[in-house]
């Protein structure tokens, strides 16, 4: 809004607002780039991401991959002599093991297959929860009650059960850390799949998909240009989530003894071979733990990051630094919030609540605090993914009886 | 028998006074005035309206006097609350100061009440943290203060919870709890928006009786002018942050000087000249005669004994029943009733949105629900649909161009250059800039919005569109600007129009046929002139008793005719 | 209601036995249980091994046939003549099942009570305090936590709180850079969590600092660590401040109506501790839950006579101090016991097994063992679900806080404490309740790891035994459990919603 609109020969919210659209030069600006502006803007998400790409980076050009070689010297599957009881040195940079191979290259090659795995899971559970959580929020009926049930599966049966069985019953056929991945991948889509049924739930109330319907536009056009793209916030969490998850997953199989298998190597399989050197080689200890650690934070703060920047409902604090900056901060004008009176930041209408209130924007605002008051819960669950979802939208009490009530 | 205690303040005092209030928003892309200089008084005993459309602060304003703004409102001024200066005051004094000096009754019923609490324990809690009973007298008192706002056996239903009374009455409990300290103003921020129109007027006079019983002032937000001239002693219009007119109610409403509030006042519907009573009964059969009955060649859409079930945990509850009507080639018919009515279940069934249980819906001689496929695709394809919310109805990640091409995609009509330059054409018919078509729906208004969906509901030629509460949402302003578009575009393209609305007086406007809906079954049906002007069924008296005018004296006389409507 | 219920159970058996089902036949698949013999099939002694295997295994019949058969013994529980099949030894399952489902369910039980007590603390102090320092402390440790492997950790747990401590108790001393870190560490924490402007927040650091650094070598120099005490003044001191706390976050701490019944339950538990010295020295578990419950019956009766119209508050503040003034007589008596204990134990942290071989001693020593045994995977499993119980009770309750009656609440001029506990935190726990039941089965699988590292005899064992060896019937035990538990915890949050949830109540 700027000053030039509000002057007085102007007498209707439609001119002004008409006004404001013609004389608007701003490029247009889709929901994706809205949401990379506002991601861009959550620092542990960009440091995280930049730690994540650097991981990636060093794991994979460092040994190299697929027979292209990297730029590490040291060939770790070789044995050779323990330098100074293969402790951290220059040449070894993260030490050597009890074989005197060099234990740099060992993880990076754990480091490869860990993050393989956890990205094919990643991807493959997303892609197949997203298509059942959205085949049964947009067909309900028959369709809905048997994904659910299958669904419901894993929430009787601890996952890494499950896991461990597939990912037995698949090192034992196919030794691939691919392979491996793409089978937990099958078995981690529920939690997805109830957090986009949910979601298509309350979107195919929509008036724009009820107009996509009453214009005559088929289930697949529905559910793939309106439903999914819609939830791809839920969607997009939740990966990253995922990912977070299969990472730990991978690595707890590995060391239960069920996941990666030997020859082939996996952050989980190093800390199994090696817990019992903790009190004469830490180091051996240490290196492939912190390098779970860092890759699984830094996932889970990206999608932090991204939940923010889809929902900003929950982010965003004012700082007393834009108060100042706005020429506000009148030492004695001002009543300044108590701390502790914080809390009162929610109660106020939903237009101050997104802290943007203009006066022509109200409208827009409110609309869209209306829209992201439809989230579902999930969009606000943790991450780590050790819960797989928020609550069951079926024993959700609140959506049952109220949706009755507005129909009667 | 009543424990209700009169405010003890004498008529004429000061009770609220905005100083050269300023509100600013503050956020990370800098500060934004949602108030510029607001002065208001208001007194004991008198009405003051605040009135205005979104964006213009008046429900800011309302918040600051409570001290209930966010943190990142900045407040300067003064707001003086029965002598104590609120802007700037410690928390624990703003408290003591809510609900027994000053009180508020919010929009949403249904959201403003806490669902797992009883209306016991929300209405004892107030007293008891202020001092002012505690226990069974606590309860005693709020029971005569929901017997007072007419909540019916008082003393046994005050132990349920919210989800087991009606919108009407939840805002009637919302009142009571607002009187239960004895404030001496009370501000009402849209306290009728969400209720339907013989709801809104019996909650109306509950606030009038009130105010007159316990001689508080009240500080009325609102944008309906009918609800301004039923309750207004004085009314203040704000438009952007500013106060840009203050007077007596008749001043303003009659005598407008500001060219916003004339503008805001010319775009209001009006609905005058209704004979509520059973005199004029010639005038009613001149009406019928006059009508004019389209040509049954030009029958567009027929509905013929539609009824629709729902399928809910019980069993069927059956939503509409016995519908019948008729829409003609350029012709408008409104279905019009309250929440609840089925008036938008059977667009829906028009829509095919739902199955009907039975009876036939025809358009262009072929029965919708028993087509399958393709011809029930190519069927649909004449029709056209605009939708009442304008934030849901464009999907947010498509951009307008894609909003209005849609139809055409689904149906394969043209070639990629054709349907830009027909999404072009027809955004030029709602009047919007070409360039919009690259535009995200986020980045329009709410009226915008709606009129991009009109473009959409048109792209295909349709012989019918059907219209459901498609001004509703928008401000009155704006609800003018597309109401006069869309009967431009009726003329010009030359479709039906199938029109559901709560608001007679756009139906008025805009119909020529008006179909009164009631709980799923049709009350009174016929031309637009006899039905809103010479009404025969008492409901349709009732509904057109109950929606206010925004002319204080007229408004006077109808409510004495609802009253004696009632009786 | 009931019918609600019954229908969730008929769902949730259709459930379990599709879970089974599947369960069941990717074992079967998941590799060859005899690959380990094949080799040396020829060997006659490992050819009867090798029959006697098929035999226990029962594999010459299809795989659904034995699932039959299983699912038949596993019905038959229903009215007690359960029979889960043989393992691969030809042993019973459910020989072993009973003492591996009770060691790890005390285990998992515990934790998600201690979780969820602390999480939904945690969760709603930092929901209040939303951007302040704690929270975003809060909100990265968690983080932390999610990320963690849990393996990873539990053997740090074991190397640093287990085995370094034992050592260290042995002859317990800190060292001058020791105590200096240790206090600067917590005066940082302190001043993190408690905030205010910069003052404020100097002080509390100071005062933490200082009191850290003077205690550790004070207590050290009391011999407090080989022989902790506490006596009656702290259990006194305590308890007075419990009900005065109590006092002031429910009501308000002028209000006679609560403060009295609460300080004279600090008094009564005083008399108590006293009074029941001898007989508590050498108690039994009848004993400890009589008085677990006389802490809820004697606050109840008092505060429902004396509280008048703040009853449930006094109640409530009652219980706190009956229950807290308990808690720390029974820590006392641990504390006398805790000389001779670490005697009969000097490595009293026990990082192997779920209960120390041939110990015999009295019922508090015994106790310590079971708590000692105890607390290093509880402490583990608990820390892991804190960390997503917080983050979903901040959540829920900042999405509680943006609602309309919050702020009707506010507007009535209701002091901040009854908008959170009353109004705020009721219509929160909604979700939450689901999250928890929802957990359990989650849970149980972090047990398996947690297990695996401190070398627990339970369930984790028996179904990564089974796996290894391609035995379907031990992991169907554990599957039994896990999806009995799951579902059992799913019908009590059903209830638990009825109870907060007025609308479903119908």
């Amino acid at each position: 809004m700027t000053d030039k609109n509000s002057s007085q020969n102007l007498a209707s919210i439609a001119e002004v607002e008409d006004a404001k659209l013609a004389g608007s030069d701003a490029a247009p600006l889709s929901q994706g780039k809205l949401v990379f502006k506002r991601f861009m803007r959550h620092k542990p998400a960009m440091i995280s991401s930049v730690i994540l790409i650097v991981v990636i980076l060093v794991a994979i050009t460092s040994i190299g991959i697929g027979g292209i070689p990297g730029w590490w010297p040291i060939d770790y599957k070789k044995t050779s002599i323990s330098v100074d009881g293969g402790a951290p040195s220059a040449e070894h940079w993260f030490g050597q093991d009890d074989l005197g191979r060099d234990y740099f290259g060992l993880v990076m090659s754990g480091t490869q297959a860990s993050l393989i795995i956890a990205f094919l899971v990643g991807i493959t559970g997303t892609v197949l929860g997203t298509l059942l959580g959205a085949l049964a929020g947009y067909f309900r009926g028959w369709v809905d009650a048997v994904i659910m049930r299958i669904a419901d599966i894993f929430f009787v049966v601890p996952l890494l059960l499950i896991a461990a069985i597939i990912a037995k019953g698949a090192s034992g056929f196919i030794n691939s850390p691919w392979f491996l991945g793409i089978m937990l991948g099958v078995v981690s889509w529920a939690g997805l799949a109830r957090l986009v049924r949910a979601q298509v739930l309350s979107l195919r109330e929509r008036e724009y998909v009820d107009a996509a319907r009453a214009m005559g536009a088929s289930s697949w056009r529905i559910i793939l240009k309106h439903l999914i793209p819609n939830a791809i916030g839920t969607v997009l969490v939740n990966a990253t989530l995922a990912i977070a998850a299969a990472v730990l997953l991978e690595t707890a199989l590995s060391f239960l003894g069920f996941g990666v298998r030997p020859p082939n190597s996996s952050l989980g399989l190093l800390i199994s071979d090696y817990q019992n050197s903790f009190t004469t080689r830490p180091w051996l200890f240490w290196w492939p733990g912190l390098m779970i650690l860092i890759v699984a934070l830094s996932v889970n703060f990206i999608g932090d990051g991204l939940r923010d920047a889809f929902d900003p409902r929950q982010g965003g604090r004012i700082k007393r630094r834009n108060l100042i900056a706005a020429g506000l901060m009148g030492p004695s004008a001002v009543d300044v919030p108590s701390a502790a009176d914080r809390a009162a930041a929610g109660a106020a209408d939903p237009v101050e609540r997104t802290g943007s209130a203009s006066l022509l924007e109200a409208v827009e605002v409110q609309d869209a605090v209306e829209e992201s008051k439809q989230q579902p819960d999930g969009d606000s669950s943790p991450p780590g993914g050790r819960h797989a979802s928020g609550a069951d939208p079926d024993t959700d009490p609140e959506s049952g009886p109220d949706n009755e009530g507005q129909r009667s | 028998m009543s424990t209700l205690e009169k405010s003890n303040v004498t008529k004429g005092d000061v009770v609220l006074e905005f100083q050269d209030l300023r509100v600013d928003f503050v956020s990370d892309d800098g500060a934004k005035q949602a108030v510029k200089g607001l002065n208001l008084t208001v007194r004991a005993g008198e009405v003051v309206a605040l009135v205005g459309e979104s964006g213009s602060g008046k429900s800011v304003t309302s918040l600051s006097a409570m001290g209930l703004l966010p943190p990142n409102a900045m407040t300067r001024g003064k707001v003086n609350v029965t002598g104590h200066q609120v802007v700037g005051m410690r928390e624990d004094k703003l408290r003591a100061l809510r609900a027994t000096e000053i009180a508020m009754v919010f929009q949403e019923p249904m959201t403003a009440l806490n669902p797992v609490l009883t209306v016991e324990r929300q209405m004892t809690e107030s007293l008891e943290s202020h001092n002012l009973a505690y226990g069974e007298e606590a309860t005693a008192r709020a029971v005569a203060l929901l017997e007072r706002v007419g909540i019916p056996d008082a003393a046994k239903r005050i132990k349920q919870y919210p989800h087991q009374f009606s919108g009407g009455q939840r805002q009637r409990i919302v009142i009571a709890m607002a009187l239960t300290c004895g404030p001496k103003v009370i501000i009402a921020d849209e306290p009728t928006t969400a209720l339907d129109v013989t709801v809104q007027a019996e909650v109306l006079d509950l606030l009038r009786e009130l105010k007159d019983d316990l001689g508080v002032g009240i500080l009325l937000i609102t944008h309906n002018m009918g609800v301004v001239a039923d309750m207004a002693d004085r009314v203040s219009v704000m438009f952007l942050g500013e106060l840009v007119e203050q007077g007596t109610v008749e001043q303003i409403l009659y005598r407008p000087q500001h060219p916003y509030t004339q503008r805001l006042l010319a775009s209001v519907p009006r609905l005058t000249d209704v004979a509520l009573t059973h005199e004029d009964q010639v005038g009613a059969r001149a009406a019928e005669a006059q009508a004019a009955v389209g040509e049954a060649a030009d029958l567009v859409l027929t509905v013929k004994d539609v009824a629709i079930d729902y399928k809910v945990r019980s069993g069927v509850f059956r939503a509409a029943e016995g519908v019948s009507f008729d829409v003609y080639k350029r012709g408008t018919t409104a279905l019009v009733g309250e929440s609840g009515s089925g008036k938008s279940t059977v667009a829906k069934a028009v829509l095919g949105l739902i199955p009907t249980a039975s009876g036939r819906l025809e358009i262009s001689g072929q029965n919708l629900p028993s087509l399958k496929g393709k011809a029930a695709r190519t069927a649909r394809r004449q029709i056209g649909v605009v939708f009442q919310d304008p934030a849901a109805s464009l999907d947010p990640r498509f951009p307008i161009g894609d909003c209005v091409m849609e139809p055409m995609v689904v149906h394969k009509v043209g070639s990629k250059a054709d349907r830009i330059k027909r999404a072009k054409e027809l955004l030029d018919a709602v009047k919007l800039p070409s360039d919009v078509i690259n535009r995200y729906p986020h980045e329009l208004s709410g009226g915008q919005k709606q009129r991009v969906g009109i473009a959409r509901a048109l792209s295909l030629d349709p012989t019918l569109l059907v219209a459901d509460e498609p001004t509703s949402a928008l401000d009155v302003s704006v609800q003018a600007v597309v109401l006069e578009m869309l009967k431009e575009l009726q003329a010009e393209f030359g479709f039906a129009c199938l029109f559901v609305s709560h608001d007679l007086a756009v139906v008025d406007h805009l119909a020529d046929q008006v179909v009164v809906m009631r709980r799923g079954q049709v009350v009174e049906q016929g031309a637009t002139e006899r039905i809103l002007h010479f009404p025969q069924e008492e409901y349709t008296k009732e509904l057109l008793a109950a929606a206010p005018v925004p002319d204080p004296d007229a408004q006077r006389i109808r409510r004495e005719a609802r009253h004696q409507l009632r009786l | 209601m009931l019918q609600f219920i019954l229908r969730r159970l008929g769902v949730s058996v259709l459930v379990l036995l599709l879970a089974s089902v599947m369960v069941y036949f990717l074992t079967t698949i998941s590799g060859d249980p005899l690959a380990g013999l094949r080799e040396q099939a020829n060997d006659p002694k490992i050819a009867t091994q090798m029959n006697a295997r098929i035999q226990n295994l029962d594999l010459n019949t299809p795989w659904f046939i034995r699932y039959l058969k299983w699912l038949g013994g596993a019905a038959a529980c229903v009215y007690g003549q359960c029979n889960l099949g043989v393992d691969i030894t030809g042993n019973q399952v459910l020989d072993s099942l009973g003492a591996a489902a009770s060691s790890t369910l005390r285990l998992v039980l515990i934790s998600v009570i201690a979780a969820a007590i602390i999480g939904i603390f945690v969760g709603v102090v930092t929901a209040i305090r939303q951007y302040s320092d704690m929270d975003y402390l809060v909100t990265f440790v968690a983080f932390v936590l999610f990320s963690l492997p849990s393996f990873w950790a539990a053997v740090l747990l074991k190397e640093y709180a287990g085995i370094n401590y034992n050592n260290w108790i042995a002859n317990p001393q800190f060292t001058v850079p020791q105590i200096v870190v240790s206090a600067l560490v917590i005066g940082v924490l302190a001043q993190l969590c408690m905030g205010g402007g910069l003052k404020r927040r100097l002080l509390t650091f100071v005062i933490a600092a200082a009191a850290v650094g003077i205690a550790l070598p004070y207590f050290t120099w009391l011999r407090f660590w080989q022989f902790p005490q506490m006596g009656p003044a702290v259990v006194a001191i305590v308890c007075l401040a419990v009900a005065v706390f109590a006092t002031h976050v429910t009501v308000g701490i002028k209000t006679k109506q609560v403060l009295y019944p609460s300080l004279a339950m600090a008094a009564l538990v005083l008399v108590v501790y006293y009074a029941g010295w001898g007989m508590l020295s050498e108690p039994n578990w009848w004993i400890l839950a009589a008085g677990l419950v006389l802490a809820f019956a004697v606050p109840w009766i008092v505060g429902h006579f004396v509280g008048g119209r703040y009853k449930t508050q006094a109640i409530g503040a009652g219980i706190a101090v009956t229950v807290v003034g308990g808690f720390l007589t029974i820590v006392d008596h641990l504390f006398v016991t805790w000389p001779s204990f670490v005697a009969m134990k000097p490595r009293p942290i026990s990082t192997i097994g779920s209960n120390t071989p041939n110990f015999n001693g009295t019922f508090w020593q015994t106790f310590l063992d079971n708590g000692t045994q105890l607390l290093l995977p509880t402490v583990l499993l608990t820390v892991i679900s804190v960390a997503s119980y917080s983050r979903y009770t901040r959540a829920a309750m900042i999405d509680v806080q943006s609602q309309d009656y919050i702020r009707t609440a506010r507007s009535k001029g209701l002091p901040e404490r009854t908008v959170v506990l009353r109004h705020a935190f009721r219509n929160a726990m909604i979700p939450i309740v689901t999250i928890v039941a929802m957990d359990f089965a989650a849970l149980i699988g972090g047990a398996v790891i947690t297990e695996q590292v401190f070398g627990w005899k339970g369930m984790g064992a028996l179904f990564q035994t089974g796996l290894k060896n391609v035995d379907p019937n031990p992991i169907m035990a554990f599957v039994l459990v896990t999806g009995g538990i799951a579902v059992l915890f799913n019908l009590l949050a059903d209830v638990i919603y009825a109870l907060v949830d007025p609308r479903i109540r119908v």
